[in-house]
């Protein structure tokens, strides 16, 4: 039986998913990029108090960083925290043994267009290193 | 970014759709049971389109079995340790959730229909099963009962005092895999919503 899987999880904020207009149009469809990556997603809560659901999530992504899946985190400038309410995820994050995952800022001001290359360039570059694909993804 | 919020996203009621952890990551799924390498397009597609705001649930069993764990149905994760795992992440995500309707957002939910947690309108059974994994031999049938996670999360709804939510199940987990199907199902179900041309109350 065949396994599609990507091996490769990105944590979104609600911001970036769910934009409304106008801000959706000075975005990138965020969206539709990690789905070309092949790439899954592990959606951050707005702002506001989410400790347990944080918790929650930050065992979700220690569980893909410790077999063998690639964790990015993908934020937005100009939100609180990029939109990844980082300073409640990582310490988290690192209480679960994680190396912080490798973040891309998006950033609204620019041109959106522009933005969608860079975050598409970002997501195809990074991968974990060939032994540990080797190790987990057969 | 906040004091750019107009006031009809602050106001105007909103289509949200809860939807299972794996229809946005197929990374969740059991090992050989990913369909697409990350999104589910045709989910996605056809909420997007219609206006929903997605709601991502947390995954039950790949918090509490891993991301390397086997197949299972109902009755292997019917225990109480599973059951508490899953009202643990209900409590996490249903504040979200209330706020949404307490704000009259209209509400809906998409499930996995098939599979043993996430299941809506079906669910996997073998009550035999356990053991070792023996595919293709394994028989599992399939019932027409909730998942486990879907169970806990409409009861701790239902303890904050909230309303059922329309809910349906893409149908990923039952048996061979019917895409074109699957949507049709979905989108008749978005449809139908649409063509009742109201809101349900605003939760008071």
């Amino acid at each position: 039986m065949n396994d599609a899987r990507g091996w490769r999880v990105a944590l979104v904020p609600d911001r970036l998913l769910n934009a409304p207009q106008p801000v959706s149009a000075a975005l990138p469809d965020v969206l539709r990029v990690l789905e070309a990556s092949r790439y899954g997603i592990l959606q951050l809560p707005p702002a506001g108090e989410h400790s347990l659901l944080l918790a929650v999530i930050a065992d979700q992504a220690a569980e893909y960083s410790h077999h063998g899946y690639a964790v990015v985190a993908i934020g937005i400038h100009g939100e609180p925290g990029n939109g990844l309410h980082w300073r409640r995820l990582a310490p988290l994050l690192r209480h679960r043994g994680v190396a912080l995952p490798p973040r891309h800022i998006i950033r609204p001001e620019l041109d959106a267009t522009a933005e969608g290359e860079r975050l598409t360039a970002f997501l195809s570059e990074y991968d974990l290193p060939l032994e540990e694909r080797r190790r987990w993804r057969v | 970014m906040g004091e750019s919020k107009t006031v009809t996203e602050s106001d105007s009621p909103r289509k949200v759709a809860l939807v299972a952890s794996c229809l946005l990551n197929q990374n969740a799924k059991v090992c050989q049971g990913a369909n697409y390498p990350g999104v589910v397009s045709p989910v996605v597609e056809a909420l997007r389109s219609r206006g929903y705001l997605l709601q991502q649930l947390p995954c039950p069993e790949l918090a509490f079995a891993g991301a390397r764990r086997w197949w299972a149905v109902y009755e292997q994760y019917d225990t109480p340790a599973y059951r508490a795992h899953c009202r643990r992440l209900a409590q996490a995500i249903a504040p979200l959730i209330e706020k949404y309707l307490r704000h009259g957002d209209e509400v809906i939910l998409i499930g996995l229909d098939g599979s043993p947690s996430t299941g809506v309108r079906f669910t996997s059974s073998q009550p035999q099963w356990g053991g070792r994994p023996n595919r293709p031999e394994d028989d599992w049938e399939i019932v027409p009962r909730r998942g486990i996670w879907i169970e806990e999360l409409e009861a701790e709804l239902a303890r904050r005092g909230l309303p059922a939510l329309p809910a349906t199940g893409w149908a990923l987990d039952m048996g061979r895999f019917d895409e074109a199907g699957a949507r049709r199902d979905l989108e008749q179900f978005l449809d139908a919503r649409e063509n009742r041309g109201s809101r349900e109350d605003p939760v008071t």
